[in-house]
């Protein structure tokens, strides 16, 4: 720096001391070490709380490090040695399907206990209908006016979703609930697999790979209950896990030979964990008692911590994660991509621009007041449901992935925008053809990791009258909480030395798996959008 | 991928189409089910009782609100697809923004409802009924040791708790109590039951002396003051009575003498200022339906249970006779409403 240059001069070299240099980079460490090692520590205990692994049999430590750990390490270690990016191939192996499988059994409690199959398949008719037309007169656009279109998709989705639904529900005879999930949800995964295959592959190939996650998906349901799942959720964890992760290693053994030794990793802990089960069980070592088990997950509250369960709020929290998404998404890209395309550099967009960032920081309780006054004040709905619970986190997190989304339409370089007006595009067929689908992983990124902080948002829920204890709910117009509501309950108005240690304990573990599932999916897009970059 | 057979590729994906959707067709008319949902209604209440099903809002008190989750898990048990909702807003908060808008079936409350309460609610069409579901009373303990005390004045406790000069010694406080340290015990700052002490006693809610052995669990504090001569400490009227050998409850003086805390005197009203009526308000119209009407008259119905109130909670139960009268009121309240 130009100071330190004058200094030089003034003083010669000065007094040099490597004391202060030392002192002043370790000072660095600490301040860069204080928040993760506190919060490590906290959580490290509270995962103590939640699972006790101290509870188990040594036998069982044993048997687990043996088979599982040790071989896991082993293999782990082989592969970084090897090749590390066969290491990695092995960790996205295990990763997928984890993930997944989260987001595939969230979908199926909602397919199980909250929205019936039959009246999601109406639903689903009701929206394809206009979705067909929008297809059909899209394909015909040259012979039919705009206006016409336009009045005619309006008119179609108006009756569709007038008359459908009741049609459908009020037919005599009815698809099985399985049968329903495997058409609604595994035509679209197979299409989705097979369009992926197609890009690899050709199209010869997409049409098996479509055809294969078809029948696999119609086949779970026969299959699930030899393994102990109902045919539904079976269904829908096929569809939404099995899926992915079978065109996931697919993509692996198809294209990446060199890495396919990658996949040991995950067979080795799959197989460790399965003989590691079977051991324990055949020599009759107790595992640890862990606080969050298949009990917890799956009770309602109680006020006896042993018995506290956190299934409603678990479901509370993904009915509010899918109106927040469909409330929030289409409003903030929207307005990303009028600031960033369409916007006059003027007074009045410098004004919005300042007052979106500021809204960013606005503190939660402020937008919960906000949603209290407007939804339940002044609209008149209900306190403390899905639909406004979930709305005014969608007010909250708006501002949030208009940001995001911004800065994923600007890192769109402006070479491409020209190149496609130099080819006679508009600046809508320029938006729709280059800008949206070079910016959509930088937006969807942006939009999870936004939703990942609504999934932790408390106070906003508490202001918009949320209950405290409730149960499962099965409506956009039930009264619901979510997780972190639920941990609030449970460290106040339940506060005891009990509940501190175990179903506490136990929400916070569930509660960051949740999240981090979420953000994971973040990085990951990010990660493979920087490399396609 | 760009196809110039596109004819060759047409022709394959129709075959293909044409056999796809005969096997979707075919599996189709294989998974028809006859329609559960045709004709019948669902979701509904109906009279009969296994079948009862529906969602009951209740909001209101802080104090109330551990009684209404125990109604809440004992209804379920026998009701499991009745839903029901419980906010804890306090009294006042749950009548203005809840129970009078009209959003919520039950308000509860730890005092009777005010007049300009009543105003907002008869203002929306709410009409409120007024069902006593336990008294709350707090115990002043002692050792059993302790002879020079018997009695023990509103004064001379809030110069006990009060976080202004709190006294060391028992003869700070009355001269002819022996100069000895005092040894206190009470609830911890989460618990109602401080809340309500610190609020009749020191006059605020909340504040309090804090240099004594504050804990959540009540055989803490009976133990502490059983072992120590010189110990005090207060806790729900329901604990004490399990353990009134081994301390010794101090009679208090609120002005008008010495009153011993008993179920009696605290439902009468004698026992001032630590015992009060607990309630909830139920709104006559959502009593119409039914899940909403037997979910009153459980709660009524075990409003006199020694298990539910008393012991879990630490509330001080109904007598029959209140229960015979709050069943009356409860009664005509749905008869009113059904008919």
């Amino acid at each position: 720096m130009s100071t330190d240059a004058r200094d030089a001069v003034e003083d010669g070299f000065g007094h040099v001391s490597r004391t202060v240099g030392t002192v002043f980079r370790y000072l660095l460490l600490v301040s860069t070490l204080v928040g993760i090692v506190t919060l490590g520590v906290l959580l490290v205990y509270v995962a103590n709380d939640a699972i006790r692994p101290l509870t188990a049999d040594p036998g069982w430590h044993l048997t687990f490090v043996l088979a599982f750990a040790l071989p896991s390490l082993l293999v782990g270690g082989y592969l970084y040695r090897r090749d590390k990016s066969a290491l990695f191939t092995g960790l996205n192996a295990l990763g997928v399907p984890a993930v997944s499988l989260l987001f595939a059994s969230a979908a199926a409690m909602l397919f199980v206990d909250v929205v019936p199959p039959l009246i999601w398949f109406a639903y689903v008719v009701a929206v394809a209908i206009p979705l067909v037309v929008l297809l059909a007169t899209t394909r015909y656009s040259h012979r039919i006016p705009f206006l016409a279109r336009v009045a005619t998709l309006a008119a179609v989705t108006v009756a569709s979703l007038g008359v459908v639904p009741g049609a459908i529900q009020s037919l005599p005879f009815v698809p099985q609930a399985w049968l329903v999930v495997a058409a609604t949800l595994g035509v679209p995964v197979a299409g989705v697999a097979g369009t992926y295959a197609d890009r690899r592959w050709g199209r010869r190939a997409a049409v098996s790979v479509a055809v294969a996650a078809l029948v696999a998906t119609v086949a779970a349901p026969f299959a699930g209950p030899t393994i102990g799942l109902d045919p539904l959720p079976a269904t829908v964890l096929m569809a939404l896990a099995g899926v992915p992760t079978a065109v996931y290693v697919g993509t692996v053994v198809v294209n990446q030979p060199e890495r396919r030794v990658g996949l040991l990793l995950p067979l080795v802990v799959v197989a460790g964990a399965l003989v590691g089960g079977a051991v324990v069980d055949a020599l009759g070592f107790a595992g640890p008692q862990a606080w969050i088990d298949w009990q917890f997950l799956t009770s309602d509250h109680s006020n006896t911590p042993a018995e506290a369960g956190i299934y409603p709020a678990i479901v509370g929290t993904i009915l509010l994660m899918v109106v927040v998404a469909l409330a929030s998404f289409p409003v903030g890209v929207g307005a990303a991509v009028y600031l960033e395309e369409y916007a006059p550099d003027n007074t009045f967009t410098r004004v919005v621009d300042v007052n979106i960032s500021n809204l960013a920081g606005v503190p939660s309780v402020v937008y919960g007041l906000l949603g209290l006054g407007v939804f339940v004040r002044y609209g008149g709905m209900t306190p403390g449901t899905v639909v406004v619970g979930g709305m005014t986190l969608a007010l909250l997190i708006l501002p949030i992935i208009i940001i995001s989304a911004r800065e994923a339409i600007r890192s769109v370089p402006d070479s491409m925008r020209q190149a496609s007006y130099g080819m006679g595009a508009t600046r809508w067929q320029t938006v729709k053809n280059v800008v949206l689908p070079r910016s959509f992983p930088g937006i969807l990124t942006g939009t999870i990791l936004a939703l990942g902080r609504a999934i932790g948002e408390t106070a906003p829920l508490l202001m918009i009258g949320a209950p405290q204890i409730f149960d499962l709910p099965t409506a956009l117009d039930a009264r619901v909480g979510a997780m972190p509501l639920q941990l609030y309950v449970w460290a106040t108005t339940f506060a005891s030395p009990e509940f501190y240690t175990t179903a506490l304990a136990a929400g916070v573990v569930t509660l960051l798996v949740a999240m981090l599932a979420m953000n994971s999916i973040a990085i990951v897009l990010r990660n493979k959008y920087q490399r396609e970059q | 991928m760009t196809g110039n057979s596109g004819a060759g590729r047409e022709l394959l994906s129709r075959r293909n189409f044409l056999v796809a959707s005969g096997a979707v067709g075919v599996a189709g008319l294989a998974g028809c089910t006859e329609n559960p949902s045709d004709g019948g209604d669902q979701g509904t209440t109906t009279g009969d009782s296994a079948s009862l099903s529906g969602t009951i809002n209740i909001a209101g008190s802080s104090t109330v609100f551990p009684l209404a989750t125990q109604m809440k898990s004992a209804f379920q048990r026998e009701y499991p697809d009745v839903k029901v909702n419980v906010q804890s807003t306090g009294t006042g908060g749950g009548f203005q923004n809840n129970f009078c808008p009209g959003n919520t079936d039950f308000n509860n409350a730890s005092r009777p409802i005010t007049d300009a309460e009543r105003e907002l609610c008869s203002k929306n069409g709410v009409e409120p009924v007024e069902l006593k579901v336990a008294t709350d009373a707090l115990t002043v303990v002692v050792n059993n040791e302790a002879g020079w005390v018997d009695c023990i004045t509103v004064d001379e406790l809030a110069q006990i708790w009060s976080p202004e000069n709190p006294p060391q010694r028992w003869s700070d406080v009355n001269a002819d109590w022996p100069d000895e340290t005092f040894n206190l015990f009470g609830p911890s700052q989460a618990s109602g039951t401080f809340d309500y002490f610190t609020e009749v006693i020191v006059g605020e809610e909340g504040k309090s002396r804090t240099d004594y052995k504050a804990t959540e669990n009540d055989s803490v504090i009976i133990q502490g003051v059983s072992k120590n001569e010189y110990a005090m400490g207060y806790l729900g009227f329901a604990y004490y009575t399990e353990n009134s050998d081994s301390v010794k409850a101090l009679k208090v003086d609120a002005g008008d003498g010495c009153i011993a805390p008993s179920l009696e005197t605290a439902k009468s009203g004698e026992y001032t200022p630590l015992s009060r009526p607990l309630f909830t308000y139920a709104a006559k119209s959502s009593l119409a339906e039914e899940h909403v009407a037997e979910f009153a008259r459980f709660w009524i119905e075990n409003s006199t249970s020694q298990e539910l109130v008393a012991q879990n909670v630490g509330y001080v139960p109904n007598t029959e006779d209140e229960k015979a009268e709050m069943m009356d009121r409860l009664e005509a309240a749905i008869e009113e409403a059904q008919g």
